[in-house]
């Protein structure tokens, strides 16, 4: 399933203000031009994950105190973001803040200021091709954007920096459903047509399994599960705590609700 | 140490002798009314208290509200309950209408309590929870004995209200306080129809060779136990007792119910079974008799611990257990103490053993327990070397708990003591080991052949096969059933290997085999906290426990532990082959039972090409297993299992 690996997290530990340990022991393999989805609950370690990839911890006050994070063979735990950014590593953030006071356009350029190379229509051209509202509001205020089209933006700025390796938190929090699903297929088609590599951490685990090839399942700050989207898909476990399905084959509804969790097996 | 022995005399425990459990709480009421605690429980981080007062009103209310629905005397109630207050008063309210009780495990499946539940004919149940009342429904077809089931935490219980079947146990006391009013006499004049010689409850034994049994315990079986207690240990009126171990096995039932009533101890309760070990801190408890799995567990932590610690904690830790250790050394062969090593046992006391106890909730503990299964003697001798008073102690539900116990002085890791007062011991002549006493119980229920059986000649037949040392202390080889003979016909006992891989911290369960075998091999459950922390700080990268057993590092840590006890091990017990499984045994795949022994017949089956790989020349095998999740879905987990030769 994973052939060549292009990202490598060997048992990192992150912890913020020295104190707070939120990844213990975290491994995850990234293969080339995968789609690899990140599952969990709230404060499950998940945008840890990404930014301890980034490196964008620093912001944060947090750290990666064991073990290490390799790119194309290379360590980069705790480098500076900007040189990881450099390297071909693009987060989106989560809550996709654009810079309000600027054009859409304006604001896709930002995109390339860290990357080497100039400028070009070209970059410009790709991402209206793969996001067209974007075209039709080029200039007008980011600051009146709607969170669909923040959203494009959010992406489209990072397609700018031609990222290798896309980082993606949460592209669907607060979205409609038939938005989220434009904006899935996109991204899918970002990394067949353009063999991106990209990381998707998601509270839309249906979704996010979908487009997945590979997924990781994680709680407390540790991985309890990892598959094959497919494999994970049929796991009685994600269906039950993640999918949302009952063991009867439907979907639950409110009534069937408990106040009690069934016991996990992560098996 | 002497404590408030003093207060229980003589003459109250064999007055005690002649009641029912609800007639003591009656009298201890009377007594102490409500100027002393009876129970704690912790809710929401907050001690609560009930005296003996409050807690006689409790069980009076419940007990009245279960007449008033109908209970019968000679009836049974079925009671499915976690640790909590609600769980003595409902066991208390059954009995002092002249009703038994059966414990079952939360933790149970449908299936299992179902069976339990119709065995006995359970004429109501007290459930904890939405959880419990779901499974109940799910088999409401084959309950029909049941009449009511009284559920008591009402969380997420709204949409259950029109089912005339489910009640809430504060509607049973309400029930209780109206028939009260109705009729204030009632209570007491049921009380007193109560005998000691009435049946008390059922224990439905643990199953590792085949379907439960029910053993029935009463009155004067449980309540000898106590006084055996009381006359021996150091414990007393307002001691802490924690109640941890589920109200379904014995512990539980012949402490928290027998000794707690007996002594007047105080029972506490703590929040849920994740934050033991912070409560067990806070309450302080002067004894603790648990499974042999807590105190492993808790040496394992320990040592992780302290090897996560600096330089300087470690060094002085580890000269004080050396220290320790040469003391228990000696003590353990009856070989003077010199005075210097009196001194540095002090010093190490002062500086590490203190705040080490103190820090896992042990340092008021004046006797702490192991029993259930056997205990590697390096455990004793580990907790024994920082001065916890931890010794091994024997016994069975049929004989009302633990009745063999190393006395103070004597402990020898390898034996389970002597026996406590008015308790016979004989060994037969395969071995088998036979008690006399007054608590043996009453028989199982229902079941004549096994009962003449198990009690022939006026002898419990424990079924475990022992030996007495030079010394008089009892030694367990295992169950006599499950002596095994390799192909030569050499005999050797799967327990007695198991538990010296147990000790390693990083082996969680071992399951040994060699029945007619040419050698022995082992199945091993690798500990995922510690196997995983040893291979974080190697940075061996893994995700789940299935990956962690497979990384060949970690295959070649367990294989050196492995190699380490076999060196202990006479000849033919050495183990040759082995697997690391890729799962955890589990009670729910009925792997283990619920008081998490070892089922042989179901690994046995389960794992049978495994096992059979082991004897062959093969080095990989592709296996697909099955998961069985809690609301009956099977789940299919396909894997490789790598068979590990130790030469």
């Amino acid at each position: 399933m994973k052939k060549d690996i292009l990202l490598q997290i060997n048992n990192i530990s992150v912890v913020y203000s020295d104190v707070i340990q939120i990844l213990k022991g975290v491994s995850l393999a990234i293969g080339e031009k995968q789609i690899v989805s990140l599952l969990g609950s709230n404060g499950a370690g998940k945008t840890t994950t990404l930014r301890a990839i980034s490196g964008l911890l620093k912001p944060e006050n947090g750290a990666v105190t064991e073990g290490t994070i390799e790119y194309e063979g290379r360590s980069i735990q705790n480098a500076p973001p900007e040189t990881i950014t450099r390297l071909g590593i693009i987060q989106v953030l989560e809550g996709r803040p654009p810079f309000e006071h600027l054009t859409v356009e304006e604001n896709l350029r930002v995109g390339t200021a860290a990357r080497s190379g100039r400028f070009s229509k070209q970059d410009l051209d790709l991402v209206y091709h793969y996001f067209p509202p974007l075209l039709a509001r080029k200039r007008s205020l980011a600051g009146y954007c709607s969170g669909g089209e923040l959203q494009m933006l959010a992406i489209g700025r990072a397609l700018m920096a031609k990222p290798r390796l896309l980082l993606l938190d949460e592209p669907s929090l607060g979205l409609a459903p038939l938005l989220v699903k434009e904006i899935f297929e996109i991204v899918g088609r970002i990394n067949k047509e353009q063999g991106t590599t990209i990381v998707v951490v998601e509270q839309n685990a249906s979704m996010a399994l979908q487009l997945a090839h590979y997924g990781y399942v994680m709680e407390n700050g540790k991985i309890v599960m990892e598959g094959a989207a497919s494999e994970l898909r049929e796991n009685p476990d994600v269906k039950e705590f993640y999918l949302g399905i009952a063991s009867s084959g439907t979907l639950k509804t409110y009534k069937d609700v408990k106040a009690y969790k069934r016991r996990k097996r992560w098996l | 140490m002497k404590a408030n022995r003093g207060h229980i005399d003589e003459r109250t425990l064999s007055a005690f002798s002649k009641l029912t459990f609800p007639q003591i709480l009656d009298k201890r009421a009377k007594q102490w009314g409500s100027t002393s605690i009876a129970i704690r429980e912790k809710a929401y981080g907050i001690w609560e208290t009930y005296t003996w007062h409050e807690y006689l009103n409790y069980v009076k209310q419940a007990a009245l509200g279960l007449l008033s629905l109908g209970l019968k005397r000679g009836e049974c109630v079925g009671i499915i309950t976690d640790n909590h207050p609600e769980w003595l008063f409902s066991e208390l309210a059954a009995q002092a209408v002249g009703a038994s009780t059966l414990n079952l495990y939360t933790s149970s499946v449908t299936k299992e309590l179902t069976f339990g539940l119709n065995r006995i004919q359970a004429a109501y149940v007290v459930a904890q929870d939405q959880e419990q009342v779901d499974k109940l429904l799910e088999a409401r077809k084959e309950l029909s004995h049941c009449r009511r089931i009284i559920y008591i935490d009402r969380t997420g219980m709204r949409t259950y209200q029109d089912n005339p079947w489910l009640l809430s146990f504060a509607e049973l006391l309400e029930l209780g306080k109206a028939l009260q009013k109705k009729n204030p006499g009632r209570f007491e004049k049921e009380l007193r129809k109560g005998k000691a010689s009435d049946l008390a409850l059922m224990i439905m034994t643990s199953g590792t060779t085949g379907l439960p049994k029910f053993a029935m315990l009463s009155y004067e079986n449980i309540i000898d136990m106590a006084r055996k207690w009381l006359e021996t240990s150091p414990i007393g009126l307002g001691d802490n007792w924690i109640s941890i171990t589920p109200p379904a096995w014995i512990v539980d039932q012949m402490w928290g119910m027998g000794l707690a009533l007996c002594g007047g101890m105080v029972m506490n309760f703590p929040e849920t079974p994740e934050t033991v070990t912070e409560d067990l801190r806070e309450v302080g408890p002067a004894i603790m008799i648990t499974s042999s799995r807590f105190w492993e567990d808790l040496a394992s932590k320990i040592r992780v611990k302290i090897s996560d610690s600096g330089i300087i904690k470690r060094g002085l830790y580890h000269l004080c257990q050396r220290i320790g250790e040469t003391a228990v050394d000696r003590e353990s062969k009856k070989q003077p103490i010199p005075r210097w090593l009196g001194f540095f046992v002090r010093v190490a006391s002062g500086i590490i053993y203190r705040s080490l106890l103190d820090r896992v909730g042990c340092s008021q503990l004046r006797a702490a327990i192991t029993g259930g299964h056997p205990i590697s003697p390096d455990v004793i001798r580990f907790f024994r070397a920082i001065g916890l008073n931890l010794k091994q102690a024997y016994g069975l539900t049929e004989a009302s708990g633990v009745f063999q116990v190393q006395p103070d002085g004597e402990v020898k890791p390898e034996t389970v003591g002597k026996s406590l007062p008015r308790t016979e011991v004989r060994i037969a002549d395969d071995q088998e080991v036979l008690v006399a006493s007054p608590s043996n119980f009453i028989g199982y229920y229902e079941d004549p052949t096994e009962t003449a059986a198990t009690l022939a000649d006026g002898w419990l037949h424990t079924g475990d096969a022992g030996y007495f040392d030079a010394d008089g202390h009892l030694v367990i080889i295992g169950r006599k059933q499950e002596i095994m003979r390799t192909k030569e016909g050499e005999a050797f006992s799967p327990d007695f290997i198991e538990t010296r891989l147990k000790f390693s911290p990083y082996i969680k369960e071992a399951v040994i085999f060699g029945e007619g075998m040419p050698h022995i091999a082992a199945m091993i459950n690798i500990d995922m906290e510690t196997s995983g922390d040893w291979a974080k700080d190697r940075q061996i990268p893994y995700t789940t426990y299935t990956d962690l057993s497979q990384q060949s590092a970690v295959e070649e840590l367990i294989c050196n532990e492995v190699r380490a006890v076999n060196q202990r091990l006479p000849g033919h017990m050495k183990v040759h082959k082995m697997l690391l499984l890729y799962k955890l045994l589990d009670a729910d795949d009925q792997e283990l039972t619920r008081t998490g022994k070892v089922r042989r017949k179901y690994v046995y089956e389960q794992y049978n090409n495994l096992i059979e790989a082991m004897y062959g020349d093969q080095r990989d095998i592709a296996v697909k297993g099955n998961v069985r999740y809690r609301d009956g879905t099977v789940g299919i987990i396909e894997t490789t299992v790598r068979i590990l030769t130790l030469a």
